[in-house]
């Protein structure tokens, strides 16, 4: 079962999710339930010890994301 | 627990037979696994042990520990997992990943899809292990369970997957997945995706 919930985002918040929906296209709600399963599998994995990294193979680059 | 009815294929009568896809893999599966299908993979693997073959030559998958794999993502909304059931046996077991990857076909690029991290049959359905096959269909239904997975997620029926070798034709042929080659970055195993006019092909 799924619930309602209202959500308030500013202008610019808004703008980045409409972006993503245009980009993806999705709806915001499929957006932001993606990025629920993201950031709790982000978090779940920081959590046990792992690391997130950012690397650029070209440039050889491997930058670590800081999660708060 | 929420179940779906499905139909398998009788390898011996070619005859349906009423199945069930139940979501999530249960404690229940896990111990079929280990009690059922474990059994007759290892006396597959001790049979050719005993004609000299070496692990390359074993069943595909034969390492594979479900346990491990349903412990390492239990509460993870990023992960579903599926059980297949056919006349009180497990047949078949799935765990999708839908946060993962993106689309690699050019007309889909950048979009995300549904990975499909692991597939098995059970293994006296498995012309591998066994000389005569018991079920089949259980692929067929797996893909498309991924497929309405996808859709759930308002990304299309887009899938993607490795596959081990011996299933690359059905991925191809059965399924109608694009072949995106081997891929050197996940050991070796061929790519293939679907995009979603394939996946209205293959499931409607």
């Amino acid at each position: 079962m799924k619930k309602t919930m209202t959500l308030n985002l500013t202008d610019t918040e808004m703008q980045v999710l409409q972006d993503l929906c245009d980009k993806k296209d999705l709806s915001k709600t499929a957006v932001l339930r993606q990025a629920l399963r993201l950031y709790q599998l982000v978090d779940v994995r920081l959590e046990q010890g792992g690391k997130l990294f950012f690397e650029d193979e070209a440039k050889k680059e491997k930058a670590e994301l800081m999660v708060l | 627990m929420t179940s779906y009815p499905v139909f398998l294929t009788d390898k011996r009568t070619g005859e349906p037979v009423a199945a069930e896809l139940i979501e999530t893999i249960s404690e229940a599966d896990l111990r079929s696994v280990e009690t059922e299908w474990k059994p007759v993979t290892n006396a597959k693997i001790r049979a050719l042990m005993a004609k000299g073959l070496s692990p390359a030559d074993w069943p595909e998958g034969w390492h594979w520990k479900w346990r491990d794999k349903v412990t390492a993502i239990n509460g993870l909304l990023a992960f579903r997992t599926f059980a297949l059931r056919c006349e009180g046996k497990l047949q078949g077991l799935m765990q999708l990943n839908t946060a993962r990857a993106r689309c690699r076909v050019p007309e889909q690029a950048g979009k995300d899809l549904v990975y499909v991290d692991y597939i098995e049959t059970a293994p006296w359905n498995r012309t591998a292990i066994v000389d005569t096959p018991r079920f089949g269909g259980v692929g067929t239904i797996m893909i498309r369970a991924a497929i309405e997975v996808s859709r759930d997620h308002e990304l299309r029926g887009r899938i993607g997957l490795h596959s081990l070798p011996s299933a690359e034709a059905f991925y191809a042929n059965v399924c109608g997945m694009t072949d995106l080659g081997l891929d050197g970055t996940y050991e070796g195993l061929r790519y293939f995706e679907m995009t979603s006019v394939q996946a209205d092909a293959f499931s409607g």
